[in-house]
């Protein structure tokens, strides 16, 4: 290999390239950055090349970098000349001889091919691969890649960054040449404070007005050092960078040198990044062997040469003078500026520092011009960045965007969104040094001030995605402790203000946080921000003031309720399953104390901790089975349906009478106080427990005929039998509870009355009005809402359906009004405007309507109501609908389309939605929100009425079971401190001695099930569907438990 | 507090400690030292190199009193400055590590996926308390009594795609949970150190 | 080179300064008083403490101590946001170790209790750290306690600076940073150590102090080292 010293070398040597890139055979090439790595791709690229050699076949094998799509790894590349470069993705070591077989027939494997690649711009190159395999979608039209404009990634999984000949194949080195034979660095520094570039380690400073300091410094040496202490947890897009496309760095870096007169290049590089230090060693090796680095760079009289330092693992030497100093062999403690490097840099000399990917840009800006840059982006951030997109979304990976670029972009139509079943809280942008943008706000634009307003940063491009299992209160604590262990303890402000605040974020997440810390840690955040010597000090408060802001009721869940919903403060939570239960029940205790066999004490265990064990054993939408640790290992412990089984074996059997009275037996001493409870619903019927319990006198007021709400009207029999609930209210009412029912509360007793004759009023009256949809038709006969219909048929007046029902909706009301007209002999079609996983509805309910023989029609929208002359429901129009944009919901919204179906039917349920009794709710004179509900204190459930209290979806709006219970419980809890002035709820449930040493063995069984009716049997009649766990189901169900109550 | 002997200042003398922890003898050890300072004294972080490569020849893979004194004495740099370069990077060490390295990154993707409960996991399963002052920290190295395991973290790998990411020896292990790094571990137990 | 004469608006009053001073020296050249705790005539500024905090132009916080006067500059060198800030960093200061005053040699001579003083400091609202830390009797004639220190690093600059022996440096970072002599050994092992004492003088707490001084008797001769340090800049 010769040094390069003329146009005629340079074109030579760009053929020897190109034939390296697009050879006269097919080439293979392998994502071989540290991603894919992790991924094993090193085994396939071993593999590929065990199979070429033994047999011999003609292939060019090639190991790149990586091409951005770290979901997808390993990557891997395979070229038939003539054909589209072709991407593969998850390939396995295994999955080598099928893509070689298929490769000798000229096919690609269609199983692990992704996309194909017909031509691509390198900015610096037009590289064209030919056409074909019309089957695979182009890269451009995969979500991931959709609206990327690849710039600084424009080599990255491409080209073999160990190659110095492949660089200068796809017109690496040109723009370098261009300047060096034009001999005008002033024109070049123009070209780039013409390109508007800024500074892409975080701060954003304009990279030209740096370049022409450094260029008007006179000294006889000068540096320019690039920043590659890449060290912003959750970014690593400067890693990518390096590994995949070396020789781009070292473009721009000479480039630099050159116009400001520097001789000397340094690149600062994170010892954590091995890969990126070998391929960087590399390139300055072969760079020098090429006459492109060292004395008279490609045969021009300019002098530059470059070396690498690694840095040895300080957050802080990203600050360009504590890199400065750590360079001189200091440990890396920030000097102040002024001076300003340009003035006096390393060793006292006039110094110029670029982060990474500012070096990238240099080469397009220089062969394209400033005004093909300033095109791309937004008007003050011109160009493209590099975000690594990652955290909770589906699709994780490095991701080139034209700045300006909202969120949303981002998250959904990129990332995919959240997981299934999840939903995006909020992105945390910029590091350590950023802030956390909620979901509400993914309308922002993604550049430098538009994300200064809202207090975070772009910084260096990380951007985590949170979902609700991440505490906001514990984000802003890890970013504390990350920057506590980084700052440099030079100044006070940041060494000792970030010691105490981190204590103060650590008091949060144990629950011994007060309001008062709340505001002292906010005077402290803008000190520190205000105060500090550098820019560490100066954003560090960034995670807390912008969580503080716009999470402000996480903090005070944690302060005052000392809860934290995500559940990840472990010190606020018994476990998991506890911590996600709206009961908060004990469950490892009640899985321990059935597993050690003691059935009395396990039954007495649930029922204190939640009233109705049997029906929400039942019906609960069990959040617990999403928390459950166990899914680890296969699959969540159904703690419903044991807690179903522990009750049902009580209930229902002769143990009733001891187990009552050992209950009975728990009530305290009357208090002398009175209670009013409004509503014999979950809500009313959990509070109305505990207050009894704990020795008031408690009235239940119902306007209906008997207690239960929802449970006994709403949820057919087949899903819950009325006897199972009548035994639990009878359980009820043995602790004392009276009952008057047929007592409409505004009708039959007024809230003055009330509020004369008991000490205090709980309100759970529910959500009773069906929600009427605007839609042409409705007054039509057979038209029904699914609440009214529902209970005619639990009140035993089936009305007339027809032969053909359809409803419209997607929630658990829904699904049971189709199963019930099922049962009826009725045929019976569910509309929903979203798809099938979108559905509110319990999964196993929908499955097991579909037994059954319920039919759906997803993406579609009611459209109008057909009526006969008789005014009778005759059909449903439905638009089709398609999926939009994200709402904020985190689903996508629904668009209705032009095409019409008509769904021929004899009735139409509306199951829509419940809404409060918006007329009682009127004349109860209390606050209220648009929606009809009882405005109320978040941790007393006060409303703003004294002495009256409400819970329940009176206050939430329709949800379920569980969460009115879990209402009913707090308010009961509130309502006895009010009343009695002292915490009298702890213990309340206690007295039980179970194992607390952490289980030797756990049972190795997959999840239990409780078998189920067959769906024939089923629609036959109204006989209950799931008929429970066995004892021996149940007992080995308790074993599965891993017991993360117990800790070390 | 771990005070190294005074006399520092001719280190060749010196050959108890390392020779102990099974060291090579100090004449190549100190001709190493000197190669490296003679490739890279004077150029930009010369020093961060010379500590480096230091570190790396030692099959313990920390920094000892002796070392860092002769260092002193060749570059003519401040022994309390040598001190400080050392104890403020993480990278350095300044006690022997074990056999195998667990690397557990807290970076932020990690974090949000659960790397602190596998960090609590570990450090059970290990058998290894806080150490004092660390209480709370995030950053630690600890090792095994038995010299087998050490545990480290790091700020971030920059394999955010994969987290949690745990680092066992060297070779990147994504998407980990509790089972999965114990099994791990119990593996690298088997292994015989060669 | 002689200094251009320019002037400068120090909270409203114009005031003549050299150009290449800094805010500090002019402010104080005019008989301002900026509260400062790392700042020693003499020695080269690091900006550590933050308590010469001062307004530029009605705006951004800059450290006195390290910002040159510039022609036209306007500074403010207090407002309700500064002394709450300045009065913040002294409660944090004196939660960060274990500064007991009742039992301090230097007590009624200590930068640090005279600051809070004056800054009105009377109670703090930060968690004592209430650290384990060493203390060093090992020099035949002087302590170091770290329970003291204020890491403002003033004796590791007037000893590398002046006395040009660099004994001591800063080890550490962070909360965990820490005073050490050479590689963090006894300060009466240190084979660098002249025994001049500067440092001892330098210090404005009672981190490090003379042998034999009971509770109070310490008094420093601070401004007789910094006069030394500054003949010493001025000559170099």
């Amino acid at each position: 290999m010769s040094r390069i010293e003329d146009i005629g070398i340079f074109n030579a040597m760009r053929e020897e390239g190109l034939a390296k890139v697009l050879p006269a055979m097919p080439r293979i090439a392998v994502g071989m950055g540290t991603c894919g790595r992790g991924n094993g791709a090193e085994g396939v690229y071993q593999a590929l090349s065990h199979a070429i050699d033994r047999d011999g076949l003609d292939i060019r094998l090639a190991a790149v970098g990586c091409f951005g799509a770290c979901s997808e790894e390993p990557l891997v590349s395979v070229w038939l000349p003539g054909q589209p470069l072709v991407i593969l993705r998850r390939v396995q070591a295994s999955d080598v001889e099928r893509i070689l077989n298929d490769l000798s027939r000229g096919r690609i494997t269609p199983d692990l091919a992704w996309c194909k690649i017909e031509e691509w711009d390198h900015i610096t190159a037009h590289l064209r691969y030919g056409q074909g395999f019309p089957e695979l979608p182009l890269w451009s039209e995969l979500p991931f890649f959709s609206g990327q404009k690849k710039i600084v990634l424009r080599n990255c999984g491409l080209i073999a960054p160990d190659d110095i000949d492949e660089y200068i194949a796809v017109g690496g080195y040109q723009a370098l040449y261009k300047v060096l034979i034009d001999g005008k660095p002033e024109s070049v520094i123009e070209q780039i404070k013409a390109s508007k570039l800024r500074g892409r380690g975080g701060a954003g400073y304009a990279t030209g007005i740096k370049w022409e300091f450094l260029a008007k410094a006179k000294d006889d040496r000068k540096y320019i050092i690039c920043n590659a202490d890449e060290g912003d947890p959750g970014a690593y897009m400067n890693r990518n960078e390096i590994e995949s496309d070396p020789h781009g760095l070292l473009e721009g870096m000479i480039i630099g040198g050159y116009v400001t007169g520097a001789s000397q290049g340094i690149v600062y590089v994170r010892a954590e990044y091995p890969l990126a230090v070998h391929h960087l060693a590399r390139a300055i090796d072969q760079a020098r062997e090429y006459g492109i680095l060292g004395a008279n760079i490609l045969g021009r009289p300019f002098h530059f040469d470059i070396e690498m330092v690694e840095g040895a693992g300080a957050f802080v030497c990203g600050e360009e003078t504590a890199l400065i100093a750590s360079l001189e062999g200091f440990s890396g403690r920030p000097r102040p500026r002024p001076p300003y490097p340009a003035q006096k840099g390393l060793q006292g000399k006039p110094t110029n520092i670029n982060n990474v990917e500012t070096w990238y840009n240099i080469a397009p800006i220089v062969l394209k011009g400033p005004a093909w840059f300033t095109e791309i982006g937004s008007t003050k951030s011109a160009g493209t960045k590099v975000f690594s997109l990652v955290g909770k979304v589906q699709n994780t990976g490095l991701v080139e965007m034209p700045l300006g670029t909202p969120l949303t972009k981002f998250v959904y139509d990129i990332g995919g969104g959240a997981a299934a079943g999840r939903t995006v809280k909020a992105v945390q942008t910029g590091g350590p040094s950023g802030g956390c943008i909620p979901h509400e706000m993914f309308d922002t634009a993604v550049d430098y001030e538009t994300l200064a307003q809202l207090g975070s940063i772009m910084g260096s491009g990380g951007m985590v995605v949170m979902d609700e299992d991440n505490c906001m209160v514990d984000i802003a604590r890890y970013f504390i402790e990350f920057t506590h262990s980084e700052s440099c303890g030079k100044c006070v402000p940041c060494r000792v203000g970030l010691d105490q605040a981190l204590e103060i974020l650590n008091g949060f997440t144990k629950g011994t946080g007060t309001a008062a810390q709340l505001t002292l840690l906010n005077e402290l955040g803008r000190m520190i921000r205000d105060t500090s010597l550098c820019g560490l000090g100066q954003t560090a408060p960034n995670p807390v003031l912008t969580t503080m802001r716009h999470f402000r009721h996480e903090f005070d869940d944690h302060i005052i309720a000392k809860r934290c919903r995500a559940g990840v403060c472990h010190s606020l939570a018994l476990s998991p399953c506890e911590n996600s239960c709206p009961l908060h029940m004990n469950i490892p205790r009640f899985l321990d104390l059935l597993k050690e066999g003691r059935a009395d004490d396990a039954f007495e265990a649930v029922f204190l901790d939640n009233p109705l064990p049997a029906s929400t054993g039942r019906v609960c939408q069990h959040p617990c089975d999403d928390r459950c640790r166990r899914q680890t290992v296969d699959s969540p412990v159904n703690m419903r349906e044991v807690h179903r089984f522990i009750a049902d074996a009580v209930l229902l059997t002769d143990r009733f009478e001891p187990l009552a009275a050992r209950i009975a037996a728990r009530k305290k001493a009357p208090t002398g106080k009175s209670v009013a409870v409004v509503g014999a619903g979950p809500a009313g019927l959990t509070a109305a427990f505990y207050l009894a319990l704990v020795g008031h006198d408690v009235t239940v007021f119902e306007n209906k005929a008997e207690a239960g709400g929802m449970l006994r009207y709403a949820i057919p029999e087949y899903r819950l039998p009325k006897r199972v609930l009548a035994q639990e209210v009878e359980l009820i009412r043995r602790l004392g509870v009276k009952f008057q029912f047929g007592a409409g509360v505004g009708s039959a007793i007024t809230l003055n009355e009330l509020d004369e004759g008991f000490d205090a009023v709980f309100l759970a009256i529910g959500t009773w009005k069906e929600s009427w949809v605007n839609l042409p038709g409705t007054e039509l006969k057979g038209v029904l809402p699914a609440l009214p219909f529902l209970e005619s048929v639990a009140t035993g007046t089936n009305p007339a359906l027809g032969r053909k029902m359809t409803v419209i909706g997607g929630g658990n009301a829904a699904v049971d009004s189709a199963r019930t007209a099922v049962r009826m002999g009725v045929d019976a079609t569910i509309v929903y405007r979203r798809e099938r996983k979108d559905m509110p509805a319990i999964k196993e309910e929908v499955d097991a309507a579909e037994q059954e023989g319920v039919k759906f029609l997803f993406l579609a929208a009611p459209h109008r109501i057909v009526g006969d002359a008789r005014g009778n429901v005759r059909a449903l129009e439905i638009a089709k609908t398609r999926l939009g944009q994200y709402d904020s919901s985190g689903r996508r919204k629904p668009v209705v389309t032009a095409e019409i179906v008509r769904l021929d039917c004899d009735a139409v349920v509306l199951a829509v939605g419940e809404t409060v009794d918006l007329d009682f709710a009127r004349a109860s004179g209390l606050t209220l929100r648009e929606a009809g509900t009882f405005v109320v204190d978040r941790f007393t459930l006060e409303t703003s009425r004294p002495n009256f209290f409400a819970g329940g979806d009176a206050i939430s709006g329709a949800s379920n079971v569980s969460n009115a219970m879990g209402f009913g419980k707090k308010a009961a809890r509130k309502i006895d401190e009010r009343l009695m002035g002292a915490k009298r709820f702890a213990g309340l449930a206690g007295g039980f001695q179970y194992s607390m040493e952490p289980p030797e063995t756990t049972s190795t069984s997959p999840r239990h099930r409780s078998a189920e009716l067959k769906p024939a049997v089923r629609v036959a009649g109204e006989d209950e569907v799931m008929v429970g766990l066995t004892d021996a189901e149940a007992g080995d169900e308790s074993c599965r438990c891993l017991r993360c109550d117990i800790r070390g | 507090m771990n005070h190294p002997e005074p006399s520092l200042r001719n280190p060749s003398a010196r050959t108890g400690e390392t020779a102990a922890a099974g060291n090579p003898p100090d004449a190549a050890k100190y001709a190493f030292i000197n190669e490296v300072i003679a490739r890279v004294d004077g150029r930009p972080g010369a020093l961060l190199g010379i500590l480096e490569a230091v570190q790396e020849r030692n099959p313990r893979k920390y920094l000892c009193a002796d070392e860092l004194s002769y260092i002193a004495a060749k570059t003519n740099i401040p022994l309390s400055q040598i001190f400080s370069v050392v104890t403020f990077y993480a990278l350095f060490n300044r006690e022997p590590q074990g056999d195998h390295t667990i690397c557990i990154c807290r970076g932020t993707a990690c974090h949000t996926r659960g790397s602190r409960t596998l960090l609590e996991s570990l450090r059970l399963e290990l058998g290894m308390e806080e150490a004092p002052g660390q209480a709370g920290a995030d950053k630690l190295t600890l090792t095994t009594p038995d010299g087998k395991f050490t545990i480290r973290t790091v700020a971030c790998f920059g394999q955010c795609a994969l987290a949690p990411v745990v680092e066992l020896d060297h070779r990147i292990c994504g998407h980990m949970n509790e089972r999965a790094l114990a099994r791990e571990v119990d593996a690298l137990g088997q292994e015989r150190h060669e | 080179m002689a200094q251009k004469k320019i002037s400068i608006r120090i909270d409203g009053e114009l005031v003549p300064a050299l150009e290449g001073k800094t805010i500090l020296e002019v402010a104080r050249g005019a008989g301002r008083r900026i509260p400062s705790l790392c700042h020693m005539d003499g020695l080269k500024d690091v900006g550590a403490c933050r308590l010469c905090i001062v307004a530029l132009n009605g705006g951004r916080l800059v450290p006195a101590c390290t910002t040159p006067v510039q022609e036209g500059l306007a500074v403010t060198t207090n407002s309700p946001e500064i002394a709450a800030y300045r009065r913040m960093i002294v409660e944090l200061l004196l939660v960060e170790r274990n500064h007991v005053c009742s039992v301090c040699v230097s007590n009624g001579h200590c930068e640090l209790q005279s600051l809070a003083t004056s800054l009105g400091v009377t109670s703090v609202r930060f968690r004592y750290r209430y650290p384990s830390l060493p203390l060093d009797l090992s020099q035949e004639r002087f302590v170091l306690d770290h329970n003291r220190c204020i890491l403002c690093s003033r004796c590791i600059r007037v000893c590398a600076e002046v006395e040009g022996a660099h004994v001591w440096d800063m080890m550490g970072r962070g909360i965990h940073s820490r005073v050490i002599s050479e590689l963090d050994q006894p300060w009466g092992e240190a084979s660098t150590c002249t025994n001049c004492g500067k440092c001892v003088q330098a210090c404005p707490t009672g981190a490090m102090a003379e042998k034999g001084w009971a509770v109070e008797e310490m008094v420093k001769r601070t401004a007789q080292v910094a006069g030394a340090a500054v003949r010493k800049g001025v000559s170099l």
